[in-house]
């Protein structure tokens, strides 16, 4: 083995002497471990350090030394021939290591117990939404014997961004929704030659729970999650606090016009989806399977009962209400980091597309039981 | 170890749309010493820090860090004297996602080699150096306090050993007592690790307190050069009323 050029170990008979050489710093300090590693120096008899052909030595390396002393137990070495600043560096990080108290482990969770967690805090959540809804309803309710408390300018502000902005997005998907459902049902209708048949499942498909569903989803991933980031970073900047100071109510200045808003154009917005949708499926039905525009409005009218429009159209302000609470709520509660905002925002769109699907199966069970 | 000097700002220009910020500004920082930059808001103190460490190009002039041109180096070069200088910024920027010890631990597990064992004992020697308790290093740093969290910064700022260290507003925001602790741990990286450092401040008590030397900067150019009792005898309106709010109290 070649005698490492960062030290050398002599050995006069009385008394070992590490003879440390060349510059000690971070950038070599990987290879000094390793080398230090192969080095033997526990045993008795007198030890010590030599520093005087030491060019320098930075903290990390005397730390490495130190521990690599403690670990052979010979902590007792003399430290000679250090110039004042290396003697001042080693014996900064020697009280420190000293002083060094074992860091308290982390503790460690068994999968039953994350599982508990992750259901308690699932639990907190809904109820937190719950509650979050509760105060909602009062604040509008509030409303009723004293109207002019409610925010127009900010209501007019959130309309137009939930609503008429979000128009061009909605009428492109729905209407390419309404191209691939036609076509799919066409593939299957034209083989038995039912063709005009598809305006009835498209019309019925699209305007009960095609439109609704996808405008919600739409909507949910657009105004839920700037709901979120709205109100997250104004609570980071403490404006929500200067709300509250200024003797106002963040539920009536913040969250009723927002849940408003989204209740108003949520329904405007599936009815655009609705013609959307329709006119989609009229584009393709002309050059896939031969039914006319005028032979599928003529259809239409008699195949799709105005109800199943209705029963589309209904769900839309019971989204809207979710999404809005969702997303406000998540705005409002969020921790005071920068981190925190992002997951709040990302953990918004994934809960008001899941509740949003949740409450369409629930409503597509109630509405069969009632026959509508 | 850097044998000239470690700073070398020369004939600085900076200039935004029609404002000039630095009109010609220069000065030189020897090693081991402990140098305060001030100046009123808006001379560009922030900014001329950014510069000498090379986020953001002068608009003429010339800046040596460690010996390397920042502006004419090449990625390679910069990158050789990033690990070499130490950054704490004001407000800590610690990575959110990470606890204490990780955010010291990330130049570490960068840029050197170092066994796990070694890396840990490193990080809770930083930490220590900057005067942190052991229970800090498994928080968040959301869950610190202005103090700790600035306290955090510096221990990620000397994870490298570094030959220079930068500070920006190192007490601002943090309560007297607190501050002055924090002086003399800046103190201490001085004197017993040999570092250089340069630090922007307002605080007159670290000025008075720890500060070998006084940068400032004013009207684009160096008001004054020296220490702090030179500074205080130099006619400027400016620096007048600096320190008058001390001389009456």
């Amino acid at each position: 083995m070649t005698p490492p050029r960062w030290f050398a170990l002599e050995d006069d008979g009385e008394r070992r002497t590490l003879r440390l050489a060349s510059a000690w710093r971070l950038p070599q300090l990987a290879e000094i471990e390793i080398a230090l590693a192969q080095l033997a120096l526990q045993g008795d008899g007198v030890l010590q350090i030599d520093g005087s052909a030491l060019e320098s030595i930075d903290s990390a390396s005397a730390l490495v030394l130190l521990r690599v002393l403690a670990g052979a137990r010979r902590s007792d070495a003399a430290w000679v021939g250090f110039n004042e600043v290396d003697q001042r560096i080693v014996e900064q990080v020697r009280t420190h290591l000293a002083a060094a108290e074992p860091t308290p482990a982390t503790r460690a969770f068994g999968p039953l117990a994350r599982l508990g967690q992750s259901v308690f805090s699932f639990g907190s959540l809904l109820g937190g939404h719950v509650n979050f809804f509760g105060a909602t309803l009062f604040a509008l309710a509030e409303l009723v014997p004293r109207p002019r408390r409610l925010r127009l300018r900010e209501l007019t502000v959130q309309l137009e961004q939930v609503g008429l902005q979000a128009i061009p997005v909605v009428a492109l998907v729905t209407a390419l929704i309404g191209v691939v459902l036609t076509y799919l049902l066409g593939l299957q209708a034209e083989k038995y030659g039912a063709n005009i048949f598809v305006v009835d499942g498209v019309g019925i498909g699209a305007t009960r729970e095609l439109a609704p569903i996808i405008v919600a989803v739409i909507v949910a991933g657009r105004s839920g999650a700037a709901f979120t980031a709205q109100l997250g970073s104004m609570r980071l900047t403490e404006e929500t606090d200067a709300i509250r100071t200024l003797g106002l109510s963040p539920m009536q200045v913040l969250v009723v016009p927002r849940v408003l808003a989204l209740m108003i154009a949520l329904p405007l917005l599936v009815f655009v989806g609705d013609v959307m949708s329709l006119v989609g499926a009229m584009l393709i039905a002309g050059p896939m399977l031969d039914v006319t525009p005028v032979a599928f409005v003529a259809r239409l009218r008699e195949a799709l009962d105005v109800s199943h429009v209705f029963v589309g159209l209904s769900k839309a302000p019971v989204f809207a209400l979710v999404i809005a609470v969702i997303g406000c709520r998540m705005g409002m509660t969020v921790e005071r980091d920068t981190r925190a905002l992002g997951a709040a925002t990302t953990s918004t769109v994934v809960q008001s597309i899941v509740a949003v699907i949740v409450l369409d199966a629930v409503y597509a069970v109630f509405m069969q039981a009632i026959g509508v | 170890m850097q044998a000239g000097p470690v700073i070398e700002v020369d004939g600085i220009v900076s200039r935004f749309g029609e404002q000039t910020v630095h009109d010609g500004v220069s000065f030189t920082v020897q090693p081991g010493t402990l140098v305060a930059l001030i100046g009123g808001s808006g001379t560009g103190k922030s900014v001329l820090l950014r510069e000498i460490i090379g986020l953001q190009r002068p608009t003429a002039g010339r800046v040596r860090l460690l010996g390397t041109d920042m502006l004419s180096a090449s990625e390679a070069e910069l990158d050789a004297v990033r690990r070499r200088f130490g950054m704490m910024f004001q407000d800590g920027a610690l990575f959110s996602s990470l606890t204490v010890a990780q955010n010291v631990a990330v130049p570490l597990r960068e840029h050197t080699r170092l066994s796990p064992a070694v890396t840990d004992a490193l990080v809770a020697l930083r930490l220590q150096q900057a005067g942190l308790p052991a229970d800090a290093a498994q928080k968040m740093p959301s869950e610190l306090s202005g103090g700790m969290r600035k306290r955090a910064a510096i221990a990620r700022a000397i994870a490298l050993e570094p030959e220079v260290l930068f500070l920006d507003e190192p007490t601002s925001g943090l309560d007297p007592i607190t501050a002055r602790a924090f002086d003399q741990l800046v103190r201490s990286l001085v004197d017993d690790l040999g570092l250089t450092v340069f630090l922007i401040t307002h605080d007159l008590d670290t000025l008075l307190g720890v500060v070998d030397r006084l940068i400032v900067l004013g009207g684009g150019h160096v008001l004054a050069d020296g220490t702090v009792k030179e500074v205080m005898d130099v006619d400027d309106p400016w620096i007048r009323e600096y320190f008058s709010v001390r001389r009456i109290a």
